[in-house]
């Protein structure tokens, strides 16, 4: 089997936007224009992909303690206030019984947010190392990242409309905290990281290697 | 620079967004979906949904949405005291000091961009049912392809629904009108989701 025709090396180049074939006029280097059909400015490339994902997901993780240590929800009632975070929130559906709920929680807000992370970080550094191994897989784990990526708002609704709804007084109100904030700084940081990153440059390196 | 496909046939190719490999588009039939040869992402879909169809669902999505943002999604009781809460009050209740940013982000990604989702399809579809092209349709397309991913009502229904047990633990709690429409909007909303990104783009060669 041959190896497949790439765009990029019989100078077609698809619109990021629209999708459309575009074709580079004879003889022009790879500079940014503006595609015929839906008129947004694009290039061979992402300018920049990697810096910038790399840049997004730098501020993730370092938004990823604060939102973590510092309590999303204040709930006050019978019994005096509390303050809830993420984790503890987890913990407390887990030890009324609801492992379920505690699962998905434990997935939307920690594990989802943690595996973007760590895939992104691995991705951006095969890229760096130009690295030809298991780019089909690589490419199908991008694709999971974007997919996964916005289920991680999940804590950000229900915190927002506990608060919404409990607001009883002496009775019983829930308060978002200031964790909150930066949980949901997390969630568009890494959305941002993903759609920085050009899954293309995962094929672009050492493309003349055999395969 | 890049000039319009000028190459004998170059429409008829599509390039993998992902890995940038060059395929021969072919025409599908029903259930058939074509995938990248080389990455395995998913490139074109057999359309199973007339524009009749599409813009029916896209009606239907309209109401439903219009029910979802009206009625409460739950209502809380305790000792004779009531409160309930829609999408918009969940974003409008924490507008203030820090918690203005998540309310503005919730606000957007739960409320007008689903709306604008809803709109712009409606005004496309509208028009090209009658074999028109939508006037503007250009810059509405490119704002639907950007707002797509920011649009998230999927979330705010299963939020919606860990909302009502965490709460069921404490005081008592009756599911309202707004999480069923919510429900069906999200189903709607998905099966309009599948229809392929460039389909919609074919609708700017109608005539104005």
């Amino acid at each position: 089997m041959n190896t497949p025709a790439r765009a990029i090396t019989v100078g077609l180049v698809a619109c990021r936007t629209c999708g459309l074939t575009l074709q580079r006029a004879p003889g022009s280097s790879a500079a940014p224009t503006v595609c015929s059909r839906c008129a947004t400015t694009m290039g061979d490339r992402i300018v920049r992909s990697s810096e910038r994902t790399l840049a997004w997901l730098i501020a993730g993780v370092i938004l990823y303690l604060p939102a973590n240590l510092m309590p999303v929800m204040h709930v006050s009632g019978i019994g005096g206030g509390q303050d809830s975070t993420i984790l503890s929130g987890v913990l407390s559906f887990w030890k009324a019984g609801d492992w379920d709920l505690a699962l998905l929680i434990f997935t939307a807000s920690v594990a989802v947010p943690g595996t973007k992370f760590l895939a992104l970080g691995f991705l951006l550094w095969t890229v760096y190392r130009e690295s030809s191994w298991a780019r089909r897989q690589r490419t199908v784990l991008y694709r999971l990242v974007e997919i996964i990526g916005y289920w991680s708002m999940l804590d950000v609704v229900v915190v927002a409309l506990t608060a919404a709804l409990l607001r009883f007084k002496t009775l019983g109100t829930a308060e978002p905290r200031l964790g909150i904030v930066f949980f949901c700084g997390v969630v568009v940081a890494t959305m941002m990281a993903a759609f920085s990153f050009d899954p293309r440059l995962i094929w672009d390196m050492g493309a003349g290697d055999g395969r | 620079m890049y000039g319009s496909a000028m190459l004998s046939g170059a429409n008829d190719t599509i390039i993998c967004p992902h890995c940038d490999v060059l395929h021969r588009a072919v025409d599908l039939s029903r259930h058939e979906v074509a995938a990248c040869i080389a990455c395995g992402r998913v490139l074109a879909r057999h359309r199973s949904l007339s524009i009749d169809q599409l813009l029916a669902l896209t009606v239907a999505a309209a109401v439903l949405f219009l029910v979802a943002n009206s009625y409460p999604l739950m209502t809380v009781e305790v000792h004779g005291m009531q409160t309930e809460a829609t999408i918009w009050d969940a974003a409008r209740l924490m507008l203030h000091g820090w918690t203005a940013w998540p309310a503005a982000v919730l606000a957007l990604t739960m409320f007008i961009l689903p709306m604008l989702q809803i709109a712009l399809l409606l005004w496309i579809l509208a028009f090209a049912r009658v074999g028109r092209r939508a006037p503007g349709i250009r810059v509405l397309l490119v704002a639907l392809h950007r707002s797509r991913p920011w649009s998230m009502t999927e979330v705010f229904l299963l939020g919606a629904l860990v909302a009502v047990v965490r709460l069921s633990s404490w005081v008592h709690v009756t599911p309202g009108v707004g999480i069923w429409a919510l429900a069906s909007l999200t189903i709607l909303l998905t099966i309009l989701s599948m229809v392929e990104p460039q389909f919609w783009w074919t609708l700017m060669q109608a005539r104005t």
